[in-house]
């Protein structure tokens, strides 16, 4: 067995593990108890504001790309 | 939900299987209050189902990937590959508009997917001996990373937060149909989005983190699913949802190395 493998294979098995064990558990109450929490059941922005943004996104990007 | 190409249909999350609807569409089908604990959705649950999903992939991808290496041949798994990609496109789309077939439909959704990526990965492995094994370790020790954050609270996802990921995957979404059709039309498809360059790079370093950032907003559905008392099938979902955004995150991971090794 390679060091590539033996490196990234261990990083493998103990982000599993982590995954595994901790996610279990809630998040801590910093992160529950939180006036600013998605509200996942409504809807606050338009689609036409995501829509807008990622244009605007993909704008910049293809903008960046005659520049660079 | 895949793989972020039907995006724009589908509500506000970066992650396409996670829209507005999500919660709404569920709480239609119980009174949560009345539920016992047995019948709602649990972080348990849903970690659980995640991993029966890894297991089916990785199954079902050590097939193509150890029918790639027995013929040396890529045409040998390309009908496996592409089959497996129509059919998981097709089986998360269910999944989407039909939540409460999530414990069907996910597992198919997996093993399609799963034929899918080993045929690819085997193609990449054999161009570029070890990349396979340092996509999955940073795409899993990403997954690892951010749950971490999420749970000690460091990363908090809020509404802002949500905008800005879903406008990112949108446009990402978007920049990739727009090369697809270019290239189906023969005129060499959006050049820097897969080029080795600088630009190419940066903008694949880019992706990675907007789809890393996609697994924030499924770590905090998936928290308000349990909490809220979502209905038993919504930890299918949540686990597919994860899923989806894994598998997105490790292409990106793959193409990313595949740029960095061919320089």
């Amino acid at each position: 067995m390679d060091a590539n493998t033996l490196i990234f294979g261990s990083i493998s098995l103990i982000s599993l593990a982590i995954f595994f064990y901790l996610g279990r558990f809630r998040a801590s109450s910093k992160q529950r108890n939180r006036e600013d929490r998605i509200d996942w059941s409504s809807r606050k922005f338009s689609l036409w504001k995501i829509f807008l943004y990622s244009l605007v996104a993909v704008g910049g990007i293809v903008l960046l790309t005659q520049f660079v | 939900m895949s793989n972020h190409k039907a995006l724009n249909m589908f509500g506000r999350s970066g992650n396409p299987s996670l829209n507005d609807q999500t919660f709404s569409n569920s709480t239609k089908d119980a009174t949560f209050s009345a539920q016992s604990p047995a019948s709602t959705m649990t972080l348990e649950g849903t970690v659980n189902k995640t991993g029966i999903l890894l297991v089916l992939v990785v199954i079902s991808a050590f097939y193509t990937w150890s029918e790639f290496f027995a013929t040396g041949n890529p045409a040998s798994v390309m009908p496996l590959a592409i089959g497996g990609a129509v059919v998981g496109f097709i089986l998360a789309l269910v999944t989407i508009f039909k939540k409460q077939w999530s414990g069907t439909t996910a597992p198919l959704y997996a093993i399609a997917e799963g034929l899918f990526l080993g045929a690819i990965s085997a193609i990449f492995e054999a161009q570029y001996p070890g990349i396979v094994i340092q996509a999955v370790g940073l795409t899993l020790g990403t997954l690892a990373s951010l749950l971490f954050l999420y749970k000690t609270g460091i990363i908090k996802p809020t509404e802002n937060f949500r905008l800005m990921v879903t406008s990112a995957t949108m446009g990402i979404a978007m920049l990739y149909l727009v090369s697809m059709l270019m290239n189906i039309f023969g005129s060499g498809g959006i050049g820097f989005i897969h080029s080795n360059g600088l630009f190419g790079i940066g903008f694949s370093l880019f992706v990675v983190g907007i789809a890393a950032l996609n697994l924030v907003l499924d770590f905090d559905f998936i928290e308000q699913g349990s909490e809220m008392g979502a209905p038993k099938y919504m930890e299918w979902f949540g686990a597919f949802s994860l899923m989806v955004t894994l598998i997105w995150l490790y292409l990106e991971m793959l193409r990313l190395l595949a740029k960095l090794r061919s320089r």
